[in-house]
């Protein structure tokens, strides 16, 4: 394929043309929730269905944070390694087309991993906060 | 250069060796009959000579480092002696009737142009393999 | 959290084998292009690395089979059955070459089956 409809499946895809506004979007989500509440969160989140490796304590607040930010930079590392791939691929080093397409492929996972997670802390919170006298 | 396709440098060196191949026998074959050539005597077959190099801008440590590229070294005349053949009609016959005629023996050459013909398809078969091979690696994040 | 969801070791094991399906093709690729040239000798995957990472497969060690290397090696089981010492048959090595396009187009399906279940699970939808 030419380098003009590479570039742009590269960018129609998250990993080239990462949008900045939905990473601090999600940042936002953590920042605009009451760190007491996100307390609260942590811990009743542990029934839903999406579960994280680590076990959430019912500690502080901060874990939660802490994993969210975690989760945020790992997505980061995979859309630049997904970026870089592609640059590689098309400026002729030694990337291979498959590890290419499987790289943004991942990003693409991760990505869609991040956004689930996002919706049900949303989720969460908005029941929570509709159980509240 | 986009490296999309692998292999693709060994395997087009390869299609442009086997083309100038074919065309020198072609050439043999044509002049199996010329007793004067440019330079009065009879026209001397010619053959080329293969080589391999390792691909260029190749670092070491690549995982691909050690395959190469082919050639063609250079093309060189055959120098076996001219063909004597009887023929004192001949206006080149000398004079005890015997004309010197190209070192060219027919058979070699349509042995050599499968040989070539041969290797040709080898090699167009080894892109359409690297061809099937991309066009799978673009369906990877293919959903229905 | 993200790396657990691509470190299962059967992911890694058959991306690496995708990547030496490439290189496999390469070396076919080169052998290939020098069947007439004098005293060249065919190149395959070399036969150390296909036994190590039979061996670290084996492990289900996911770091160590990404860890590994794969590289090229002159093929010395090969013998020459020609004057010019030259070591590449051709009917051999078309064989090899559709047997590494089909392998290859088996792992590529593996991989993209992977991901696939893996995007399923996560958002639910294809």
């Amino acid at each position: 394929m030419d380098a003009l409809s590479a570039m742009k499946m590269a960018t129609t895809q998250p990993a080239g043309g990462f949008p900045a506004n939905s990473m601090k979007e999600l940042a936002s989500v953590t920042t605009s929730i009451p760190p007491a509440e996100l307390q609260q969160l942590s811990s009743v989140n542990s029934d839903t269905p999406l579960q994280t490796s680590a076990p959430i304590s019912s500690g502080s607040g901060a874990n939660f944070e802490n994993m969210l930010g975690g989760l945020v930079n790992d997505v980061a590392q995979k859309q630049a390694a997904a970026g870089s791939a592609v640059t590689g691929l098309l400026s002729g080093q030694n990337v291979s087309l498959h590890q290419a397409m499987i790289s943004m492929e991942e990003a693409n996972i991760s990505f869609q991993m991040m956004v689930e997670v996002r919706n049900r802390l949303l989720d969460s919170y908005q029941e929570l906060m509709r159980m509240q006298i | 250069m986009i490296n999309l396709l692998t292999g693709i440098d060994s395997t087009s060196s390869a299609l442009d060796a086997e083309r100038i191949r074919m065309d020198v026998i072609a050439e043999n074959i044509a002049n199996a009959n010329v007793t004067k050539d440019v330079d009065g005597k009879p026209y001397q077959r010619q053959e080329v000579v293969f080589e391999s190099m390792l691909r260029a801008q190749q670092d070491s440590d690549a995982p691909d480092a050690g395959s190469q590229t082919v050639q063609i070294a250079r093309v060189q005349r055959d120098a076996r002696p001219p063909r004597m053949v009887y023929n004192p009609g001949h206006p080149d016959a000398n004079a005890q009737g015997m004309v010197a005629m190209p070192n060219i023996n027919i058979h070699e050459e349509m042995v050599d142009m499968i040989a070539s013909s041969r290797s040709y398809e080898a090699n167009l078969a080894v892109v359409k393999n690297a061809r099937a091979m991309a066009m799978q690696a673009l369906s990877i994040g293919r959903h229905s | 959290m993200i790396d657990a969801l691509f470190t299962d070791s059967d992911y890694v094991a058959t991306k690496k084998m995708l990547d030496v399906t490439l290189l496999r093709h390469q070396a076919i690729a080169s052998n290939l292009a020098n069947v007439e040239t004098p005293n060249y000798k065919r190149l395959d995957v070399s036969p150390s690395f296909e036994a190590q990472l039979r061996q670290a497969v084996a492990g289900r060690d996911s770091s160590e089979i990404a860890s590994l290397q794969p590289a090229l090696a002159v093929d010395n089981n090969a013998i020459s059955g020609r004057a010019d010492g030259n070591t590449v048959q051709l009917e051999t090595e078309m064989l090899k070459l559709n047997q590494n396009t089909v392998e290859n187009t088996l792992e590529t399906q593996l991989v993209s089956g992977s991901l696939a279940r893996l995007r399923l699970a996560i958002t639910g939808k294809g």
